[in-house]
């Protein structure tokens, strides 16, 4: 396993806390609407050819918010003021879900920032058939059952979920979910003019779905895809919401060709 | 010392049966509406609103109204528009509306308005309740709860300003926004109506009411945890240099009487229904995330010892959730309360459920000719 550490990156008096480790060329995780996982499998796959930098969003568990923070919007703002104050620049990127999302953003408003970009079960446009999970109006158990097709075959699914949480954890996750419905209540995880922005992005874009997404329609990957150009689509049989602890395996693999 | 009484009730659509209730899993939000007759309806607020106009005749110093949304618990949709009714229907009861949803409104200045127009039409007669609106208000409005709190905070205080500052003014806030804020219709009450705030529990709320000086209506409370509430107030009062009097304080109860306590017994067993299926629902309906502080969490969980729809009717009255029985029996119990909490105001939910017209009638009778002037010492 990759040694990692935990850092402190103040941006502009902010607090940001970030799980950084590997080497090689810089990587940007950014986590979905649940909160950062921790250090996975699929993960440390990657910091063995980069230099991931993986931070909690504003908000979220030990980073602070930033009273002016309330929207996607704000958050992608925010990420590229992130990236100056780390000197990074033109680095790969890979957003999972609402983390997809602000990638999108700021790809699509600041065209420097990233030289690749993957987008992994990916929010931010609507569906056309379909539609985007409530996942604020059921409980977390619920939402627990929509984002695994099969959570037998997902090998870190008893240590990050099935285990018991500590008070603290409890609390952690509460406040991650309040700083969830903060950015996406309404419209609920999408914003209407990202379809139209993204015809700005002009690095190679990789979308990857499970086919069995029952949070984020697939539908989703097909409207990025033809959003931005040049982009492809991967879809993994029999995966839910999260490809990278459900199929570490193929995500890893398909990761890696995509960002080398 | 006197007490006003106030009548009350949440306008039911009652005729849902358990049958019909249990096959969902709550009778708010997503309860599907091709269940509603507006035929039906229409009787009802028929009969309702005579309920209303006959508790004033009884006695009844006020009346109150209120608003929920997707439910058939309560047919209220717009205080608004019943206290407008009642403005007119009535001449000399209070009419208090507990009240105006304000984090749900996108609109300040129209409500302010709308208030004062109430205010004039019913030659001052208005009292302004202000609320968050339960968790599930937040869903049915798509109002974003972590933002609850401050905008009633901010529409309370544009609201306000409306009332007692000469207009044309500006607003540029964090949520509202005017040009020219300058309605033409003002309240006929100097400084503003008389403002109230329903409570549950939240410190913050009791915290909120004193600075305003307004008055805290603790809702299906515990008495021992109202009591909590009332004295947190006093303290609070007292240290910021004031004294805290029973004008301060109103406490909600469901309330029937029928002739003797075996009738009231037996006929009060509609409150049942308003007790029952109406407050069933997932967690998520009553808190969306971000609705409640952690404060308010604890407060909330702290506000009763099991939830009111698990609790048998013997236990809805042990708890005093609903006081039942003979004027006598209902005198005596309600003298303990008022005494206990040292409240101004008293606020029975007279109808609740399928009580029928007939024992609806009867109850505000007996309470007009014996319970509330047994109050009044």
């Amino acid at each position: 396993m990759v040694a990692f550490t935990e850092e402190i990156v103040d941006v502009g008096g902010t607090k940001v806390h970030t799980l950084k480790g590997g080497s090689g060329e810089p990587l940007l995780l950014l986590h979905g609407a649940g909160g950062n996982n921790g250090w996975l499998k699929s993960i440390d796959a990657l910091a063995e050819k980069y230099t991931v930098y993986y931070p909690s969003h504003p908000g979220y568990a030990k980073s602070e918010r930033p009273d002016w923070l309330e929207t996607i919007p704000d958050m992608a703002a925010f990420y590229t003021w992130y990236l100056e104050t780390l000197g990074l620049e033109g680095i790969r990127a890979v957003g999972f879900s609402m983390g997809g999302w602000i990638a999108s953003e700021i790809a699509a408003t600041c065209n420097h920032a990233f030289s690749k970009l993957m987008l992994v079960g990916s929010v931010g446009i609507k569906p056309n058939v379909g539609e985007i999970a409530d996942l604020f109006i059921i409980s977390p158990a619920q939402v627990l059952d929509l984002m695994f097709h099969d959570p037998s075959q997902a090998p870190e699914y008893q240590a990050v979920y099935g285990r018991e949480f500590t008070p603290e954890e409890m609390m952690v996750a509460e406040g991650n979910r309040e700083m969830a419905v903060r950015l996406c209540w309404k419209p609920y995880m999408h914003d209407a003019r990202l379809t139209s922005l993204l015809a700005r992005v002009n690095i190679p874009t990789r979308m990857v779905w499970g086919k069995n997404d029952q949070i984020v329609p697939v539908e989703c990957g097909e409207l990025f895809n033809k959003a931005i150009k040049g982009s492809d689509l991967v879809v993994f049989d029999n995966c839910g919401h999260s490809p990278q602890v459900e199929k570490p395996d193929e995500f890893i693999k398909t990761a890696l060709d995509f960002l080398a | 010392m006197s007490l006003d009484v106030y009548y009350f009730t949440e306008m039911p659509y009652h005729y849902i049966d358990d049958e019909l209730a249990e096959q969902w899993p709550s009778l708010r939000l997503t309860f599907p509406n091709s269940y509603f007759d507006p035929n039906k309806a229409t009787d009802l607020f028929k009969r309702y609103l005579d309920e209303f106009q006959y508790a004033e005749e009884a006695g009844f110093q006020g009346l109150m109204i209120n608003e929920h949304h997707n439910t058939p618990s309560c047919m209220d949709v717009e205080v608004n528009i019943t206290g407008g009714i009642l403005a007119r229907m009535t001449s000399k009861a209070k009419i208090l509306m507990l009240g105006n949803m304000l984090p749900t409104s996108d609109n300040p200045p129209r409500l302010a308005e709308e208030i004062a127009m109430l205010d004039v039409i019913s030659g001052g007669r208005i009292v302004s309740g202000f609320v968050r609106g339960i968790g599930v208000e937040s869903w049915a409005s798509n109002s974003n709860p972590i933002h609850n709190r401050e905008r009633f905070e901010e529409c309370h205080d544009l609201i306000i300003k409306t009332w007692t500052t000469p207009g044309p003014f500006r607003w540029e806030g964090k949520h509202y926004q005017y040009r020219a804020v300058n309605p033409w219709m003002v309240p006929v009450q100097k400084p503003h109506p008389p403002a109230w705030v329903p409570g549950t529990g939240s410190p913050e709320t009791v915290e909120w009411a004193v600075k305003h000086r307004y008055t805290y209506a603790a809702f299906l409370t515990e008495l021992t945890r109202a009591k909590e509430l009332f004295g947190s107030y006093r303290d609070q009062a007292a240290k910021a240099g004031w004294e805290a009097g029973p004008d301060k304080f109103a406490f909600m109860i469901c309330a029937h009487v029928n002739e003797t306590d075996e009738k009231a017994q037996e006929s009060g067993k509609a409150f049942m229904w308003r007790m029952g299926h109406p407050l069933k629902g997932p967690k998520e309906y009553w808190a969306p995330p971000g609705y409640f502080s952690q404060a308010g969490v604890a407060a909330n969980a702290a506000r009763r010892q099991k939830p009111m729809n698990q609790m048998s009717y013997e236990e809805l009255q042990e708890h005093n959730h609903l006081v039942v029985g003979s004027p006598e029996t209902v005198i005596k119990k309600l003298r303990h309360i008022k005494e206990e909490l040292g409240i101004g105001s008293l606020l029975l939910e007279t109808q609740g459920g399928p009580l029928s017209h007939e024992d609806t009638m009867r109850s505000i009778k007996l309470m007009g000719e014996e319970v509330i002037p047994a109050l009044q010492d």
